[in-house]
Order: structure tokens, then sequence, then C-alpha cells
């Protein structure tokens, strides 16, 4: 015991306490929910049992609740278009601009940092500005559009079923663009520049050694790029609280706007674990793939 | 020459990407009769200073301090649980600590609007509830813990093993050596970890809405949700409300800017 003790204090089991705090910490909070998670959708849980310990087994029912709920697919539906299209446009505008901030002129990394102010302010702010900008009746948007001749009448952004997701989109692309870039632009910067230099003497030209060279070589951060990517867009919540609230009739509701509605507006939180559980474990599979893909290359 | 040009180009795409910021701020500055003209106009004709009414009528003061006081108890934990963890993640390279960092990523990723769920139902069940700012401390420390080991993790790498070692050789004993040695040395890393998660959880808004229900609790977060309800026209007022709640944060982060910059790149590719 006083072994223990004394390598706690001044040994290898010091390390070991520190470890073992934050972990102990994570598990309290962030993986024992996790779990009660898992266990609470099979459970029925609604206002009366919620204090309880002991709530009704009822097997899948919750699950099979969920898939006959007619909302349920196009739900899903709409999580996949909008994570497809936030990170395909975040990634490829994110790209561009790495690209044009790896040239070499004055202030380069300077103005590159600044585009982080629009990361760094909360996003329920961010989606203030955009509800603000998408406005129908007196919006910039419209005003820009119109003036510059693109359409012709205005366009309600936020209230028109087959546009609000759309919209909610664009302002998340407009929120992800600089933590694309500035990742991107830190895997540029790694890439050797003599190699650039003998292909250009070898006759190469910018097209080819950006295809055969800079995405060959960008092939790992791209991968952690767009893991992050699907991890972070499925964290937004805020965007579809301030600018849509889901609607109109679920028109822009995602999974994970959707699970929360569900939990706390409708106070089916049974139903609401599920889809939680549903999407913490995609997003899980996507986090060991992509915490496993960055192991493998530190060790080599 | 051709540098000149580039740099033209350079700032025309800032503006462009960082127009919405300044849409905000105009607007917050225009009278509402100019505000709702079409066509809209770029400049305020006649400005308005409407900070000090819109901060005493929708009583910011409330608000952004619980939105402090929830932030800066979330980096004051954060850094009490991840300092320490950081530094063994850093110093001690085995099975083990590849396991604990492993566990550590994984948890990073969860979203909070779907944790939001089992941690309501858990704290309500253990009376957690009644002190609900204090939940939402605990809820987001859990959120953002990760973020800060991995960050701090790689400024404790840089500090040479062998400074410790003479520490212990002139006979500091562990604990002290990480106070007196250890981090000091790595302080300008953990403040900058600390200003990044401040950041964040001033601004953070699931748990905050989902687990405080008293008005005079709410963070500045929520506020602006109140005050936008479902059909606002006073963009004015909104718009003057995120410029003050919002300034702050673009100050500090213009300030660190650089230091943000590479310690998030860091953490996130390695």
């Amino acid at each position: 015991m006083s072994a223990l003790l004394r390598s706690v204090r001044d040994g290898r089991g010091f390390d070991g306490v520190l470890a073992l705090l934050a972990l102990a910490y994570l598990f309290v909070f962030s993986a024992f929910p996790l779990i009660y998670n898992i266990a609470m959708s099979f459970q029925e849980v609604d206002m009366f049992s919620l204090a309880s310990l002991i709530r009704p087994f009822v097997g899948l029912a919750n699950y099979q609740t969920l898939f006959s709920n007619p909302d349920f697919w196009p739900i899903m539906w709409n999580t996949t278009v909008f994570v497809a299209l936030c990170i395909t446009f975040q990634l490829a505008i994110g790209f561009g601009l790495a690209l044009f901030f790896q040239q070499d002129f004055v202030g380069a990394s300077y103005l590159r940092g600044l585009f982080l102010a629009a990361w760094i302010i909360p996003a329920l702010v961010a989606g203030a500005i955009w509800k603000w900008i998408f406005a129908g009746d007196f919006g910039v948007l419209n005003y820009l559009l119109i003036s510059s001749g693109l359409i012709n009448e205005k366009i309600f952004w936020l209230s028109t079923p087959a546009l609000s997701l759309y919209s909610v989109v664009l302002a998340n692309i407009w929120l992800g663009i600089p933590f694309n870039m500035i990742l991107l632009s830190v895997g540029l910067a790694g890439i050797p520049k003599d190699m650039y230099e003998a292909a250009a003497l070898d006759g190469a030209g910018a097209w080819k050694r950006f295809f055969y060279m800079t995405l060959p070589m960008m092939r790992s951060t791209i991968g952690a790029v767009l893991s992050l990517g699907i991890i972070f867009t499925l964290q937004q919540f805020d965007l579809f609280a301030s600018l849509t609230q889901g609607g109109p009739a679920n028109s822009s509701n995602v999974a994970q706007y959707w699970s929360w509605q569900l939990s706390f507006q409708n106070y089916d939180i049974a139903t609401g674990s599920a889809v939680s559980v549903l999407m913490l474990g995609f997003v899980i599979v996507v986090a060991f793939l992509y915490v496993r893909s960055t192991r493998q290359e530190h060790q080599a | 020459m051709k540098r000149y040009v580039l740099l033209a180009i350079a700032l025309c795409f800032l503006a462009i990407y960082l127009f919405p910021l300044y849409w905000m701020y105009l607007t917050a500055f225009k009278p509402s009769s100019e505000t709702f003209t079409y066509p809209p106009k770029f400049w305020p004709d006649d400005p308005q200073f409407n900070f000090a009414k819109v901060f005493v009528e929708k009583k910011m003061d409330t608000y952004l301090w619980n939105s402090l006081l929830i932030a800066t108890g979330t980096t004051a934990l954060a850094a009490f649980f991840g300092t320490g963890c950081a530094y063994a993640l850093a110093r001690v390279r085995n099975v083990w600590m590849d396991i604990v960092l492993f566990l550590i990523l994984m948890m990073q990723v969860l979203p909070p609007s779907l944790m939001a769920t089992p941690i309501f139902v858990l704290f309500n069940q253990i009376g957690l509830i009644t002190t609900p700012r204090f939940a939402v401390v605990l809820a987001q420390t859990a959120k953002v813990l990760p973020l800060y080991i991995v960050l701090c993790r790689t400024s404790f790498m840089q500090i040479p093993k062998e400074l410790e070692e003479a520490a212990r050789v002139d006979g500091a004993s562990r604990i002290a050596a990480f106070f007196r040695i250890i981090v000091p040395l790595a302080r300008n890393g953990i403040l900058v970890t600390s200003v990044l998660i401040f950041l964040q959880s001033f601004g953070e808004y699931v748990y905050s809405r989902t687990m405080i229900s008293q008005e005079e609790l709410q963070t500045a977060t929520v506020g602006l949700m109140n005050f936008m309800g479902p059909n606002t026209t006073d963009w004015n007022g909104i718009m003057t409300y995120a410029v003050i709640y919002v300034t702050p944060i673009v100050l500090v982060f213009m300030l660190l800017q650089r230091k943000i910059v590479s310690g998030l790149t860091a953490g996130a590719l390695k």
C-alpha cells in the first residue's frame, strides 16, 4: 500500500493518476450518459417515469415507432444532404483559398488568420446574422441577387420548404470554410518546395502539378479534414435553432436537431434517445476511422 | 507587382467573406427607418448608438454574467482535469497511454445536442438540475475537455525531458517538478488553449437551453434566441445585441490570432 502511495506521489504512478483523473471525469459525464442513453432507448420514458430509476423495458418498440414515423426517412435524407453539401463546398472553397494564400505576398498568413473571426463567434449569433441576411422583404441577399439580375423576384429563403434546408447549408458552409482552409494550409505547407521546382523544370504545368503532386501529397490531410468535417457538421445545432427550427414542416430538419426536439419539445424522450443512439453510433464509427488513420501516420 | 495584385485579391476575398459581420455592425448603427428601406443602404446616413438602451432593456447584464460564469467555470474545470492528463500523455508513451489518448479522442466527437437527452435525464435524477448553471458547466466541460487535452499535449511535447530530469536530480519531487518546471514552461500553450475553450463556452447554447429554465439564470445565447422570437422585426435591436455580445470575442481573437491559429492546427492534425 505504501509502495503504491509512494509511486503515485513520486514515481510512475504520478502519470497514471493524472491521466486517470481526466479519464474518470470523461467516463462519468460522457461515456456513462452514452451507455445510459442506449439503455433508455429500450425503455418507456415519459414525464412520469423520468425521475424513477426503473422503467418498463419495451425492447425495440421505440425503434419501431421511430422507423414507422413518416418524418424519419425524410429527416435522415435531409441529414445526408446537409452533410454531403456542406462538406463538399467547405472542402472545395477551403482548398481553393488555402492554395491562394499559399502564395508569397505581404500579410498572407495574417489575412488568412482573419477568416477565423467568423469561426470564433458563437454559431447562434452567426445564425442571427444570416437570418437577417436571408430575410425575404428587406434582406440584403435578395437585394444583391435581384440587382445583379440573377433572380427576378424576392425569394423567401427560410419559409419556402424547397429552399429552407439549402439556406442552412449556405450558412453552415460559411461557418466551416475557415477551419477547412487553415487545416489544409498546414498540409500544403508540409509539401517540400523543391519538389515543385523539380517538376516545373521537367515541364509539368500548374494543373499537372496539382493533380499529380499536390493532391496525392495531401491525401492524409484531406482524409482528416473530411472526417473532422463530418463530425463537426453533425454537431451543428445552433444554426438550425436560430434559422429555421427544422421547419417549415420539417423540410429543413436534421437528425441532431430532431432528436433534441423530440426530447425537449415533444417530451418524447424515449424516441429522442433512439434517434440519438443511431446518430452517436454513426459519429463514433467515423471518429474511429479518423483516429485510427491519424495514429497510423504518426507511427509511420 | 504581382504580389500587390495578389494582396488586392486577398483583400477582396476577405471582404466578401466577412461581409456578414460588416452587415451586423452596419445594421446595429442604422436607425430603424434606414433598416427597412429597399434598396438597402450600405452605409448609415444617420448612425445611432442604441447600445446602452438595448443592453438595459434586454437585461444583457444578467445574461452576459451567466455566460461569463459558465465559461469561467468550464475553463477552470477543464484546466484542472486536463492539464495533468495532457502532460502525462505527452511524457509517457506506452500501450496504456495510447488507449487513454484513443478514448479521449473518441469522446471529443459526441454532438452535444445528442448528448443533451441522456445528460438531462441523468442530472434530473441526481438533482443537479436544481443548480442549472453548475449542471451546464459539468456537461460543457465534458465536451471541451478532450480538445483541451489534445491542444495542451502538443505544448507539453515541446518541453525537453532533460529539464525535468535535472530538477529531479536536484531533489525535486514529481509534483514539485510538475508545478515549478513543467507548467511554467508550458504556460503559453495552456493560456491560449484556455482562451479558446473560454470563447467556445462563452457561446454555448444547447446545454443552457436544455437545462436552465429560470430566466434570470439564462445565458446570452438563450437571451438572443428569446429576443429573435418567431415573428421578430426588430433587427436593429437584435444586431445591436449581437454586436455587444460578439465584439469582445472578436477583439480577444484578433489579439491572440497568431497563437490560436498555430495551437489549433498543431492539435487537430497530430
